[in-house]
């Protein structure tokens, strides 16, 4: 139990690492700047226990969301959006549970959940947290359709990190990532 | 409260979701210029329209009161306008000499409201108590006799007119000094009758009537008007018509005349009378 933790807190320090000293500075030049953004540190949020309490998720994702905004320099912005990602996890774990429920040990990522499952876990949540986040960032409907090609490219751009990692870690028989 | 509490209890998470992304939204408006100006505009957007619409809503309802306070306002440009100031500057024209003790005093007044059409008719002067202006003073113009005062107010007076169906003005024709009274006909604003001028008197058209002191209102000598008519009635006394000299259609400035020694006159004549009885 106490080693869960630590793997969590270890995993929430190194992907925070990752984001804000590496994937936040990426910069892509010319046409494409903007639209491959990756935001690998949602993973720690999916990866949470399966039965954690719903109100320790909310704070949890609040606090995570909160610290990448204090190195980002936009408070609210992603905690605003890890918030609604950690809203809807319980209710889409249960949507897309087996029919026998989940068990209680299982772990949240691509060797418990399997590929399929995991796939449109983190294709879901990724989408829906890229959603909120870019349309706060914009703050405004009016230029609707790049707004939606940056979420679809930002999305895409993430979730191919995260199942990146999740490939990587599995190949290293470290579960940790 | 009961039922607050379960509605609590059973939406727990649902309800510190949105108090936290309320947090977030305040965090994100307080520290991001763009989101926080953006979120000024479309609540300024949002509260501007609102209020607007309110305000015409309540425009509409307050016209009442708004037209009040324009016509108050109105009635308060007006006031400036000179025209409708009070005149306070006033004096009775009053001359000392030591051989002669003035005995009738002129104050000019204005016009202000005037009616020649009906059968007892006043007018109005812009003077009054505060003047020295009491009731029973004769008012003369320029042209002859006008009428006598009949109420008077701190700043203005009522004259009954000559054209009053209950004015009598003690007359006499000037050139023979036989005395009557002069009402007014009642039809013409220029036709009067003179009453109580013997049969026997020796008058012809064209002759002047002028007050007479008999009445102790008048001082002696306006003009009242000309013989117009001679009528034979057959009885002791002459019908006689006479046409005013005063144009009651056009008067603007007239004289109230005070007469100083009347009240000396009333009650001695009083006194008479009294021991008469």
């Amino acid at each position: 139990m106490l080693i869960e933790i630590f793997q969590h807190l270890f995993r929430f320090i190194l992907l925070v690492f990752i984001q804000v000293l590496v994937l936040n500075k990426i910069e892509i030049g010319g046409i494409l700047n903007g639209y491959f953004n990756p935001f690998l540190y949602i993973m720690f949020i999916l990866m949470l226990p399966v039965n954690i309490n719903k109100v320790l998720l909310l704070f949890i994702a609040f606090l995570t969301g909160l610290t990448i905004d204090i190195f980002s320099g936009t408070p609210g912005m992603h905690a605003s959006a890890c918030l609604v990602l950690a809203f809807i996890r319980p209710g889409f774990l249960n949507l897309i549970a087996p029919r026998e429920g989940y068990e209680t040990t299982l772990r949240l990522n691509i060797s418990g959940m399997g590929v399929r499952t995991f796939v449109v876990y983190a294709g879901v949540c990724t989408l829906v947290h890229h959603t909120v986040l870019f349309f706060i960032e914009a703050f405004n409907f009016v230029d609707i359709l790049n707004l939606l090609l940056r979420i679809v490219t930002n999305s895409f751009s993430s979730f191919a990190l995260i199942m990146l990692s999740q490939v990587l870690s599995q190949r290293t028989k470290d579960s940790t990532l | 409260m009961r039922n607050f509490i379960l509605l609590i209890r059973r939406y727990h998470f649902f309800i510190l979701f949105l108090i936290m992304q309320g947090l977030c939204f305040y965090l994100l408006v307080m520290n991001n210029s763009y989101q926080r100006s953006a979120y000024v505009t479309t609540s300024n957007y949002v509260v501007g329209t609102i209020y607007s619409g309110y305000s015409q809503l309540t425009d509409y309802l307050k016209l009442g009161i708004t037209n009040r306070q324009l016509a108050e306002e109105n009635a308060l440009l007006r006031q400036l306008d000179t025209a409708n100031y009070y005149d306070q500057h006033f004096h009775w024209n009053k001359e000392d000499d030591s051989l002669l003790i003035q005995q009738y005093e002129y104050l000019p007044a204005r016009v202000i409201n005037n009616s020649v059409n009906r059968i007892n008719n006043y007018l109005t002067l812009d003077k009054g108590s505060l003047h020295g202006i009491r009731p029973y003073m004769a008012v003369a113009c320029g042209s002859g006799v006008v009428g006598i005062v009949k109420d008077v107010s701190p700043h203005f007076s009522t004259v009954s007119s000559l054209l009053h169906s209950d004015t009598r003005i003690s007359s006499k024709i000037k050139s023979n000094d036989y005395f009557g009274t002069t009402v007014w006909s009642g039809n013409s604003p220029v036709i009067g009758q003179l009453r109580d001028i013997p049969s026997h008197a020796k008058v012809k058209v064209g002759d002047t009537i002028i007050t007479s002191t008999f009445s102790g209102i008048f001082p002696r000598g306006i003009v009242i008007g000309k013989i117009l008519e001679l009528g034979n009635s057959g009885d002791s006394f002459k019908d006689i018509k006479i046409k005013f000299s005063t144009d009651f259609q056009n008067l603007s400035y007239v004289y109230v005349i005070r007469n100083i020694l009347k009240e000396e006159r009333d009650s001695l004549e009083a006194k008479t009378t009294t021991h008469a009885d």
